[in-house]
C-alpha cells in the first residue's frame, strides 16, 4: 500500500513498476500493488530488510510512486511495508479510519513537507570567530599586544574560549534558522541531530527539522535559503534542503484500541 | 536540472528516504503482515555505511539488487 487520496489518482506511468492500481472505498482512493510472498511474507520481508540494495530500491520506489501521485493530488502516505493479506482487510482499515483519513487529507491539502538540515563547518567558523564573538576579538587584541610568553598563555586560553563560543554561536544560528523557517510554515517537526557517521559529512549537524509548507510559501522558503547561504556560508554554515516530500512527518492517525 | 541549487527535489539521500518511509507515515493497523515501525534506524544507518558508493552506482546502472549483491560479495549476515 502506497498512499490514500481523496480524488482519483493519476498513476505514474514513467516508473518501471508493474501492477500499480487504485482501489476505491467510501470516496477514498488507495494506491496499491499486489506483492509476492517470496519477497513480502513476514519472514522474507524481514530477511530482505537486511539487504541494503533491496531496501534502497524498494524504499526509493515507494517514495517515488507517492511523489508522482502527489504532483496532481493530496496524499496521505503510508510506510513502506504496509501490507494487507486481502482487499477485505484493507477495506476494513479504510472504513474504520475513514474520518481520520479524511481529516488528515484536509490538513495537508495544498501543503508540502520540506526537510531542512543545517550543518556547521567548525573549522570555517573558527576562522571567522573574531568577527562573530566580541570576547574572542578582545582576547585576540590582548594577545597581539602581549609579550611572547604571555601571548602563549593567552592563546591557550583563547582556544578554550573559541570552543565555547562556537558552541554558543551554533545554538544561536540553529535557533535563528529554525525560527525563520517556522515563521514560513504551518507545522514543524524537530528530528534528532544525526552524528557524522550517519550523515557521511565532516561538518556538524546543528538543525534537523521538517516543515509543512503551504505550496505558495515554498518560493519564499527558497529565497530565504539563498539569502542565508550567501550571508552565512563564509562562517561555515551550510543549509541542506530537500523536498517536496509526501507529508510523512505530519500525518496523525491514532490507532483504535 | 533543478530551478536552483536548493531545489534538489529528487536528490534525496537514502538515509532521508528511509527515515521517512520506515520511521514516519501512518501508524500501521489492521490486517497487516508486518509492521516495520520497530526497525532500529541506527542499525539500518550503520549498514548504510557498509553499502558502498559503488553499490549505489551499480543500482543506478540498472543492475538488480541480486546482481549487485553478487558483485559486491555481500552476505545476509552483515
Amino acid at each position: 500500500m502506497y498512499c490514500i487520496t481523496g480524488k482519483p489518482p493519476e498513476l505514474p506511468t514513467s516508473l518501471e513498476i508493474s501492477g500499480l492500481k487504485y482501489l476505491t472505498f467510501d470516496n477514498l482512493y488507495v494506491v496499491v500493488k499486489n506483492v509476492e510472498e517470496e519477497e513480502f511474507s513476514e519472514i522474507n520481508f524481514k530477511k530482505n530488510l537486511s539487504d541494503i540494495p533491496w531496501v534502497e530500491l524498494n524504499a526509493r520506489q515507494h517514495v517515488e510512486v507517492i511523489c508522482q501521485i502527489m504532483e496532481s493530488n493530496t496524499v496521505v502516505p503510508f510506510k513502506f511495508g504496509t501490507i494487507y493479506h486481502t482487499e477485505d482487510g484493507l477495506k476494513k482499515f479504510i472504513s474504520d479510519y475513514s474520518n481520520a483519513l479524511i481529516e488528515n487529507l484536509k490538513q495537508v491539502e495544498g501543503k508540502e513537507e520540506w526537510a531542512v538540515k543545517v550543518y556547521c563547518d567548525r573549522k570555517a567558523l573558527s576562522l571567522q570567530i573574531d568577527e562573530l564573538s566580541a570576547d574572542a576579538a578582545a582576547l585576540e587584541k590582548q594577545i597581539m599586544a602581549s609579550s611572547p610568553g604571555k601571548a602563549f598563555i593567552l592563546k591557550r586560553k583563547k582556544d578554550e574560549l573559541v570552543k565555547n563560543e562556537m558552541d554558543r554561536i551554533c545554538k544561536i544560528y540553529g535557533q535563528q534558522y529554525f525560527d525563520d523557517f517556522k515563521a514560513l510554515s504551518q507545522k514543524y517537526v524537530l528530528n534528532n541531530l544525526l552524528p557524522n557517521e550517519h550523515t557521511g559529512r565532516e561538518d556538524t549537524m546543528i538543525l534537523n527539522a521538517a516543515f509543512l509548507m503551504c505550496k505558495v510559501k515554498v518560493g519564499d522558503m527558497k529565497m530565504k535559503i539563498q539569502t542565508l547561504k550567501k550571508s552565512d556560508e563564509k562562517s561555515g554554515f551550510n543549509i541542506e534542503n530537500t523536498g517536496p516530500w509526501p507529508p510523512f512527518s505530519f500525518i496523525e492517525i491514532n490507532e483504535k484500541k | 536540472m533543478y530551478d536552483n541549487v536548493v531545489d534538489s527535489s529528487r536528490d534525496m539521500t537514502l538515509l532521508e528516504v528511509l527515515d521517512r518511509v520506515l520511521n514516519k507515515g501512518v501508524i500501521l493497523v489492521g490486517d497487516l503482515v508486518i509492521s516495520v515501525a520497530d526497525i532500529d534506524l541506527v542499525y539500518v544507518g550503520v549498514k548504510l555505511m557498509l553499502s558502498s558508493v559503488e553499490t549505489m552506482e551499480q543500482l543506478k546502472d540498472g543492475k538488480t539488487p541480486a546482481e549487485v549483491k553478487r558483485i559486491a560479495g555481500t552476505s545476509d549476515e552483515f
